[in-house]
């Protein structure tokens, strides 16, 4: 039987593992694809969440679909997300021929 | 209604002065012409304005009220007044005014006709300069600012006029500022004035403060009727009188006159007669209610005015520069203006401003008439200049006889009422040193007349030509004026009660003469005449040995009396030691200590802060997290 905790301690594996890769990457490409990665850990999370609790409504439970909305709307953000990060990724090569985060750094002091 | 646009006579020269500047070049004359027409403008102007004030009837205009004539209770004369809004600040309301009255119109009248006549003296005088367009534009806005001081109505009015009078003399003082003494005489006389202008600004806020208005009636009523204290209306007077002893050379601020003779001559002749230093006078005159009412402040003009009349009149006797004896003669009479206003010699005191006014600027363009001929300002190089220059010297003569107080000529009535108003209204002692200023002002115009223009001719100055003749004919009419002028004293059969009746406060006053006075002001004048007669042309008398047995008032005198020299040992030893020391204060305290350090301490904790800054883009995110897990550990805590 998988119950909600599994699903909770995939979710914060995935997250794990994405804060991981924002914190310890230096490649611009795989910062956003760590970024993705938490995104989706989140919204396991939410679609497991809500599927355990279900909807109350005068003591009987009904399916309970609030996850499955916010996933839809993390995804369709996330999707805009990565569209925006690799055309700024892809102007930033361009003119600096590196996506190395710690050679772009012309606003430190 | 002429007098509704009297306003108009100084808008003339105003609108001259940029004029000239911007399209001077393209005009004939280098602009001149349109000097020269705006102050003929305003001199015809003055005439219709004349007319229109002698035809004001204040019966049935104090009824009509709409023509702003009355006869005011402050002066008891016809007064038409006339004021725009200007602006509200406040409670506060500005107004553009104008104000007639018989002051006004004589100064007018003397300020236009002189003006016009240096003008059209300088076409002559300043030939070729390469700055005569300049020259042109600075002496219209220079008549256009006195015109003002004397027209307008209220106090703040007149402060803007009165500081432009002082800009554009310190602008045709310095006219030839390639010369540093030319630069020097220009500052001297500015910051002088200046000491003067701050009481005068200082008075004028103080009558504020006390009718809330800068309006004059506004402040002569208050100090008629007695709403204005007595000691207020003495401090006022006082601060007031502290500019006009200022813009009039008055002791101990009369130090910057005589170098003033660092610009051209007719700015000299206009200087001294019609627009700088009259305007002292005017103010006093024009602010009389507000003396009368304090009574003690009178006393003050009269002694002031009698120390600076004898100091100046025995520098005037040891001086050698021929224009350096023409300024100490101005101080001095100046003096006796200020006396005879110390003396309720009000109308005294006017018509002898216009008279003097008439044959110093004579005198002055005379001096010019000889400096441009022979190039020499000192007398003592100078001998027998009628032969060659005869118009200038018959002029010249006419001037000084005039203004040395030799009877029938304009200078003997006018210093005569002075003298009447002083035996009536002061101690013996103001007459008798009255008398004296008298007997050496005939003194030394005697002999600024006879060493230059009479005498023995000195080869050097045998070809030098008389003035052109844009130089000969303002001298005429000035001279006609200077000699003629007395007429205007008596009483002649018609309405014409002399000018007394006409230039008067409180009360119209008829012609009077006090015989005594006359015929020993006469005698004082004539013998003064004569006495240099013997020593300059007879050379029966020698004063050599006078000279050595008085070494040493004669030094004191041709020292001065020493007054730069004290002024220079003030400057040195107290205002540059104390400067030095607030430079000091400035540089330590206030620089060193209250700007640099907070700007350092500012600057080290930059330093220190900006190391966070990484730039590191995980350094950021690490930061983020911590931050969201610090949230979460917070937010647990707390609902545990």
């Amino acid at each position: 039987m998988v119950s909600l905790m599994h699903f909770q301690l995939l979710s914060a594996a995935l997250f794990a593992i994405g804060l991981y890769g924002v914190l310890a990457r230096r490649s611009a490409v795989l910062i956003v694809m760590s970024i993705e990665l938490m995104l989706n850990a989140v919204n396991i999370n939410l679609i497991a969440t809500a599927s355990h609790l279900g909807y109350r409504d005068a003591g009987e439970v009904f399916a309970n679909f609030d996850g499955q909305i916010i996933a839809i709307f993390v995804i369709t953000v996330a999707a805009a997300e990565v569209g925006l990060a690799l055309a700024i990724i892809l102007r930033i090569y361009r003119n600096r021929s590196t996506v190395n985060v710690d050679e772009i750094d012309l606003m430190k002091w | 209604m002429a007098m509704e646009w009297a306003w108009l006579i100084p808008v003339f020269s105003f609108a001259a002065a940029p004029l000239i500047v911007i399209f001077g070049r393209f005009l004939p004359g280098k602009g001149s012409i349109l000097a020269i027409l705006a102050i003929a403008a305003g001199f015809i102007f003055f005439w219709l304005v004349l007319g229109s004030f002698l035809g004001a009837d204040p019966a049935t205009a104090a009824d009509a009220g709409t023509k702003g004539c009355l006869i005011s209770e402050d002066t008891g004369a016809l007064t038409c007044s006339y004021e725009r809004s200007w602006f509200h600040a406040g409670d506060l309301e500005l107004t553009w005014g104008i104000l007639v009255d018989p002051l006004t119109l004589a100064m007018l009248g003397l300020v236009t006709f002189v003006a016009l006549m240096v003008q059209i003296y300088s076409l002559g005088y300043m030939k070729g300069d390469p700055k005569f367009g300049w020259y042109y534009a600075v002496h219209a806005l220079f008549a256009a600012s006195m015109l003002t001081l004397v027209l307008v109505d209220n106090f703040l009015l007149l402060y803007v006029a009165w500081e432009l009078v002082g800009v554009c003399s310190y602008l045709l003082i310095g006219f030839w500022h390639e010369r540093p003494s030319a630069r020097e005489a220009a500052k001297k006389a500015f910051i002088v004035t200046r000491i003067g202008d701050v009481g005068l600004l200082i008075g004028i806020l103080l009558l504020w403060r006390e009718v809330d208005s800068f309006s004059m009636s506004a402040a002569f009523d208050a100090a008629r009727t007695g709403a204005m204290s007595t000691g207020i209306a003495t401090t006022a007077a006082l601060l007031i009188f502290l500019g006009a002893m200022g813009k009039s050379a008055q002791v101990p601020f009369h130090v910057w006159l005589p170098d003033a003779m660092e610009g051209p001559t007719p700015v000299s002749a206009l200087i001294h007669a019609a627009t700088m230093v009259v305007a002292g006078v005017f103010l006093v005159a024009r602010a009389f209610p507000i003396f009368v009412a304090s009574g003690d402040a009178l006393l003050v003009v009269a002694i002031v005015g009698l120390v600076t009349a004898l100091m100046a009149a025995t520098i005037a006797l040891v001086a050698t520069d021929l224009k350096r004896i023409l300024a100490y003669s101005t101080i001095s009479h100046l003096g006796l203006m200020m006396l005879s206003l110390g003396a309720f010699g009000y109308t005294a005191a006017i018509f002898h401003l216009l008279a003097h006014g008439f044959a110093k600027s004579l005198l002055f363009l005379g001096a010019g008439s000889v400096l441009h001929s022979t190039e020499k300002q000192d007398i003592r190089e100078m001998g027998g200049l009628r032969r060659v220059m005869p118009l200038t010297a018959i002029v010249f003569s006419l001037g000084a006889l005039s203004l040395g107080g030799i009877p029938i000529l304009a200078g003997f009535w006018s210093k005569d009422e002075i003298l009447i108003a002083v035996n009536d209204h002061r101690t013996p002692v103001f007459i008798v040193l009255a008398l004296v200023t008298a007997l050496l002002s005939a003194l030394y115009m005697a002999r600024a007349m006879m060493v230059p223009f009479f005498g023995v001719l000195r080869r050097e100055h045998e070809g030098v030509h008389d003035a052109p003749w844009a130089m000969a004919w303002p001298m005429v009419l000035l001279g006609i004026l200077a000699a003629g002028f007395g007429l205007l004293s008596f009483n002649w059969p018609g309405s014409y009660a002399g000018v007394g009746s006409f230039l008067f406060f409180g009360e119209k006053e008829g012609f009077h003469f006090v015989w005594w006075l006359g015929i020993l002001s006469a005698i004082l004048a004539m013998g003064a005449f004569w006495f240099a007669y013997l020593v300059y042309m007879k050379r029966s008398i020698n004063l050599d040995g006078a000279r050595n047995r008085f070494q040493v008032v004669l030094k004191v005198v041709e020292n001065k009396y020493y007054f730069d020299e004290a002024y220079q040992w003030v400057v040195d030893r107290v205002v540059l030691v104390f400067s030095g020391f607030i430079a000091l204060f400035d540089r330590v305290v206030i620089n060193d200590v209250l700007v640099m350090v907070p700007s350092n301490a500012v600057r080290r904790l930059g330093i220190i802060l900006r190391l966070h800054v990484t730039g590191k883009v995980y350094n950021y995110a690490l930061a983020m997290v911590i931050g969201t897990v610090g949230l979460a550990i917070f937010w647990w805590l707390r609902s545990v």
